[in-house]
């Protein structure tokens, strides 16, 4: 056998695949970035993989590991393109999945509609059965029935199955019954169950999740087969890890099973890369923002940690707004994600105000500055426009742009709100920088947490392009940009341990509690995860857990998830778990509640197994903190604090050095991504390659 | 680069607009009743030291964003901004003040930047509970619908006003619950006021008037420009409610002249001595400026410029404004009329804007003891379905013209002994048109089996002599229905007199059906893929009955 040398990490995003190869000697890493081929994303994998180890002088069989992040499952969900699938739910509540939560959410607008349901009511099918609010089965369904109904389904052309019954998140018997009998009666059809996927309470969110991981399942598995296929023909012996959205990694076998969990794999890679480049620098409270073509996604690490959120809204059929999307809940790293991006239009409204986003010119047409016909003025435009941007090295020169056409839309925009040219490309920076603090802000806020106190890093296309500007909104004082900003999220897959959380509803009074009954429920979700470990042939006895209960006050919506104490647990425990909700709800609320009781909603499971440390490459220091040897030009480029277009020095990141000194205002240029520097700004260059920016 | 020009004002209206969130999130998240924590029934704002609105947050319950300036402003004719001192909180649930019942608690708290009164933050909540009868349907006056509190302080100079806190400790049936949503709102209008200050001193602005005069300046001439394109005229309607067994009238007349409107309600029927269901004025215009806010200016979040051009009266004493102590209790069941009163009489002067008549919501509320001695109190919200618009077919089930949620049934079942047997589309309930209403839901409940007591479910049923009409030659959509073991209970002619249903045995089934949406245009012109479609879905049984 031959020496595991590197490790691979590959980023399947809409636009571009991105490629990250470390060295796990000299912690060195070569990237690489192409296209993506939407229709066979695996060609594109194997291929840049291929290229990649073949420039590196690396073998497949020297990899110790592939780790694979994927925006597969979201564009099958936004573009509808799953498999066909139908529901089989409880006698009377077939139409929940339609209803949903019956909530306007634009208040002015009379034709908002709700987002179309992934299965039409005619594949939602019915069984007579029952069970209620404290798990007893009222009903239990008649399987032959179920049988009946399926094989109409099937002959229907139906691929893939969701169940989902009341109360089953309570007691998970007939759900699963039904399972078996469909299962061995139709062995290819694919199949999820509600108290599988999301056993928590809430009927509609529950089956939305169902329904979503059914309909991926099929497309997951046919892929991830694919991929294992083309890596195993070129020599590769490893295990394939794929990022789900809690900001760690499953087996590929368990990705089959639990496809739904894959959805924010892209963004979660890219939180990790966020935490991961936070401890390499001490960094204990850190904002990222992560800005592609399209959205951008910022999150929040405090002391290092990751912060989860049970749920997630996805495809949103309205400009962004809550509400208008599908529910999805999953244990997901919590972030944000608004309509903010390269491809972002500006357009005036109502009153003739400026507004950017979150309408996207996305890749076709593309801004105005492709040139592939697109008329309307976008971020990119404006940032080419301001002198930020060079159209003659755009990712690296591979991609011309048409600054005169860029200028052309900016200048309609400009007429029809009165104002300069060059004012409106200004105001496109500003209106898109504002969006994305703003969204930053409410995020920090919600935590109880003042912004000024927080450290930013940035990275994706246009991250590194408008995170100065958005630092000095929201009062950060210091920016970290790192290498390759354009493929970080790939880094952060470098650095993503083995994890999987399980979670079972159990709603009641915390004084009340069934200790157990929660034993039951932890013992189950504990040899769950073993046998996870067992099937990706690593050994149980290694694995870290971590138990957690959501708490919240009686009536409330929004819960706090408390570790618990050493188990078991009994009802001494109560007392404690009480103190530290009211101390998490004091710190989040600055209030307490003293006379309202405490409720438990949920118990969680965490099973992880830290990954290898990544060790990057550190750099010996310049000579020189003059970083003259990097200048590559000079030109124009717009400052609102320099009072307008002043020139400006234009760096070669590739050639700056550890302790490189950079004055703003400065552009610094690598292949995937430019940074800007403003004039009361400094950068400078740390071992590791990172741009470190005071923001003055 | 000018004070307020395009992109300094998006920006710092933007920034507003996220203050107003900020409290909408605190509310949330610390507020306790399943009526504000679930269902979302309240609203943030901030105003100027005028008392005039400048932001709201987005899912704000529309019509607390337009009466919430009335408070402000009563509240500074009773204590001048100059009597004013940093850690007053000002609250009252006046109706006639406020929001039209007495459930709507305002807290409205002065927002000091340098020693002055700047402006206001406003924060109007649905409180689970202010005393008074449970049976809302058989109150005679205001004194019955439970504890009124004029314009007071809640906390003086920090201190908080005991008499207040006691008033609601001795009056309200979960003080606790009650007293912790007050304390929500009071919290959320802390961190506005925070906020506004930090945003004063970021942008260097002495005060909010002039930005307040730039926001408003241009959401009045937004609102001008659009009534300046509809044509001058007298736009009429009259539309009918169930009342209290006798149908009521709400007629209404706007007078389009220039870029104002003038909204008269004369012809309305007179308020009434029972029942809940008069509005006081200011309510009333809470829902005219919502219904022309969303035909003229859906893209301006409200503020007090968009009212300027619009004038609104009704004749004292009517349904549409009534008088002390008229019972308001149940006022929805006028107040949601207005919407399509509106809309039906601007049809032909804002074809493509208006929507077809609605289902609208209601509520089923249980309240008893459950076999282990505790009490419930649950709300099951049903939304009810929405007319079309020349856009398409009906915005599916919801709860327009208010912003609440549904409760899942789960949540319902484990907060109260009852089994719902069935939430679920009413086959051709649709109102037909070439664009369809949203199709009514029925829902069907029991009492859990082996719960010891008789169950009460208490509800205040509408639409069940009137559908929601269609337009432009669409059909009505279907009315409410509510059947004990398959008896019709209610009828156009004979409404329910109890205000509540007694399920005594596990085997009695309450059903209601909830209203449907009214369709637009001739069902003639139906897309044929549309007519399959929703036949293969079973929305309709057969291709007449779409």
């Amino acid at each position: 056998m031959e020496e595991n040398t590197h490790t691979l990490s590959i980023d399947i995003g809409g636009t571009f695949t991105d490629f990250t190869l470390l060295d796990l000697a000299s912690g060195q890493f070569t990237i690489h970035k192409l296209l993506t081929n939407t229709l066979e994303p695996d060609k594109t994998l194997i291929e840049g993989a291929t290229e990649l180890l073949a420039r590196s002088g690396v073998g497949f069989s020297n990899l110790s590991v592939i780790i694979h992040s994927t925006t597969l499952v979201t564009n099958a969900i936004i573009e509808r393109k799953g498999s066909r699938t139908a529901l089989l739910t409880t006698l009377g509540f077939r139409d929940v999945l339609e209803m949903g939560r019956e909530q306007i959410y634009h208040m002015y607008d009379l034709q908002a509609r709700p987002a179309e349901p992934i299965v039409p009511r005619y594949l939602r099918r019915e069984i007579k059965e029952r069970t209620t609010r404290d798990g007893t089965v009222l009903h239990a369904p008649d399987l032959e029935e179920a049988t009946g109904i399926v094989e109409d389904l099937v002959a229907d052309g139906v691929e893939s199955l969701a169940v989902s019954l009341l109360h089953s998140y309570r007691n998970p018997e007939s759900e699963q019954a039904l399972k078996s009998a469909i299962a061995s009666r139709f062995p290819t059809l694919s199949i999820s169950i509600s108290s599988d996927v999301a056993p928590v309470i809430n009927e509609f969110e529950r089956t939305s999740t169902t329904v979503a991981d059914c309909y991926v399942k099929p497309a997951v598995s046919r892929y991830l087969t694919q991929v294992e296929g083309h890596l195993s023909e070129a020599g590769y012996q490893g295990k394939l890890l794929v990022m789900h959205s809690a900001g760690g990694v499953m087996d590929s076998e368990k990705a089959r099973q639990h496809p739904v969990r894959l959805i924010e794999s892209g963004p979660a890679a890219g939180a990790l890369a966020a935490r991961f480049y936070g401890s390499l620098l001490d960094q204990n409270a850190l904002i990222s923002l992560d800005m592609g073509g399209t959205t951008a996604k910022t999150c929040v690490i405090d002391g290092g940690g990751l912060s989860l959120s049970n749920s997630i809204e996805v495809a949103r059929v309205h400009r962004f707004l809550k509400g208008s999307g599908l529910p999805i809940v999953i244990p997901v790293v919590d972030l944000v994600e608004i309509g903010a991006g390269g491809g972002s239009i500006a357009w005036t409204d109502q009153m003739r105000l400026l507004k950017v986003g979150p309408r996207s010119a996305g890749a076709d047409p593309g801004p105005a500055c492709y040139g592939k016909g697109g008329e309307e003025p976008t971020v990119t435009d404006s940032d080419l426009a301001l002198g930020y941007l060079d159209p003659d090295y755009f990712l690296g020169g591979r991609m011309k742009l048409d600054r005169k056409a860029g200028l052309r839309a900016i200048a309609t925009l400009a007429d029809a709100v009165g104002m300069e040219d060059h004012q409106v490309a200004a105001g496109i920076h500003e209106v898109v920088n504002e969006n994305m603090a703003a969204s930053a802000r409410i995020h920090i806020i919600e935590r109880n947490k003042d912004p000024r106190n927080y450290s930013m890093i940035a990275f994706g296309g246009a991250g590194p392009s408008h995170a100065c500007g958005v630092a000095r909104i929201l009062g950060v004082k210091k920016v970290i940009v790192p290498l390759a900003a354009g493929v970080t999220s790939t880094v952060g897959c470098l650095a993503a341990p083995i994890s999987f959380e399980e979670v079972r509803s159990l709603p009641g009074l915390l004084e009340d509690t069934d200790w157990a009954a929660v034993d039951r429920l932890f013992s189950e979700m504990e040899d769950s995860g073993a046998a996870m470990l067992r099937e990706a042939g690593l050994p149980p006895e290694s694995m870290e857990l971590v138990r957690s209960a959501d708490l919240r006050l009686v009536g409330q919506i929004h819960e706090l998830n408390v570790t618990l104490p050493d188990w078991p647990l009994s009802g001494a425990n109560v007392s404690h778990l009480e103190d530290r909700f009211h101390e998490l709800y004091q710190s989040l609320y600055s209030r307490k509640n003293l006379n309202i009781p405490v409720q438990v909603q949920n118990w969680r499971l965490l099973v992880r197994i830290p990954q290898r440390e990544v060790k990057l490459q550190e750099q010996s220091p310049a000579a020189d903190a003059d970083p003259k040897i990097a200048l590559k030009g000079r030109r124009k480029a717009y400052f609102k604090e320099s009072g307008g277009f002043v020139d400006c020095a234009v760096y070669d990141r590739y050639r700056l050095r550890a302790g490189h000194h950079i004055e703003g205002p400065a552009i610094i240029e690598e292949r995937e991504s430019t940074a800007v520097i403003g004039p009361n700004d400094a950068a400078e260059v740390d071992s590791f390659s990172n741009l470190v920016i005071d923001i003055g | 680069m000018a004070k307020f020009d395009p992109v300094s004002l998006e920006i710092m209206w933007s920034r507003l607009v996220n203050i107003t969130e900020e409290m909408w999130t605190t509310t949330l998240r610390t507020a306790v009743s399943t009526i504000i924590a679930s269902a979302n029934d309240f609203g943030c704002e901030i105003l100027d030291s005028q008392g005039r609105s400048i932001a709201h947050a987005y899912r704000s319950m529309p019509v607390f964003n337009m009466t919430m300036p009335n408070v402000t402003k009563e509240i500074l004719k009773k204590y001048p901004a100059e009597s004013m001192r940093p850690g007053d909180v000002f609250l009252t649930n006046d109706p006639w003040m406020c929001a039209g019942h007495l459930p709507d608690i305002a807290v409205v708290t002065p927002v000091f930047f340098r020693g002055q009164v700047v402006g206001f933050a406003g924060n109007i909540a649905n409180t689970s509970d202010i005393g008074g009868s449970l049976d809302a349907k058989n109150v005679r006056d205001s004194y019955e619908e439970g504890i009124f509190f004029p314009i007071c302080k809640l906390y003086d100079q920090g201190t908080p006003n005991e008499l207040v806190f006691d008033m609601f400790r001795w009056n309200v049936r979960a003080p606790d619950m009650v007293l912790t949503d007050l304390e929500a709102q009071v919290a959320a209008n802390a961190s506005g006021c925070e906020r506004v200050v930090a945003f004063l001193e970021e942008y260097g602005l002495p005060d909010l008037e002039e930005l307040s005069a730039a926001i408003r300046g241009r959401s009045e001439e937004a609102m001008r420009a659009a009534i300046a394109r509809m044509a001058d005229g007298e736009y009429t309607n009259e539309v009918f409610t169930d009342g209290m067994g006798t149908p009521l009238k709400i007629a209404v007349k706007l007078r389009v002249e220039g870029d104002g409107i003038l909204v008269d309600y004369a012809g309305s029927s007179p308020q009434i001595d029972h029942g809940g269901i008069n509005c006081t004025m200011i309510y009333s215009l809470g829902h005219t400026l919502y219904t022309l806010a969303c035909l003229l200016t859906p893209e301006v979040p409200v503020n007090e410029g968009c009212f300027e051009p619009i004038k609104v009266t009704a004749p004292e004493g009517s349904i549409i404004n009534c008088t002390f102590p008229a019972s308001v209790g149940s006022r929805v069941n006028t107040g949601w009329y207005i919407h399509g009163a509106i809309f039906q009489a601007l049809s032909a002067v804002l074809p493509d804007r208006i929507q077809a008549g609605n289902g609208l919501m209601s509520i089923l509320q249980t309240y008893g003891v459950e076999a282990d001695g505790n009490v419930f109190n649950a709300h099951f919200f049903c939304g009810g379905g929405r007319g079309a618009t020349s856009g398409g077919d009906g915005a599916g089930q919801n709860m327009f013209p208010s912003s609440a949620s549904n409760v899942p049934v789960e949540v319902f079942e484990l907060n109260s002994p009852v089994l719902i047997n069935a939430k679920e589309f009413i086959q051709d309930s649709a109102g037909p048109g070439k664009f369809r209403g949203s199709p009514g839901e029925r829902i069907s409940m029991s009492r859990l089996a082996g719960h010891p007591h008789p169950l009460q479910i208490y509800l205040h049923p509408h639409r069940l002599a009137f559908a929601a009409g269609g337009a432009f030659g669409g059909k009505p959509g279907t009315k409410t229905v509510v059947t004990l073991n398959g008896e019709t209970l209610s009828d156009a002619n004979s409404p329910m007199e109890l205000g509540y249903v007694t399920l005594n045995d596990d085997t009695d089934v309450l059903t209601v059906e909830f209203p449907s949406g009214g369709g637009m245009f001739d069902p003639l012109f139906r897309d044929p893929d549309q007519v399959a479609e929703d036949l293969k879905n079973g929305i309709t049984s057969s291709e007449k009955s779409g």
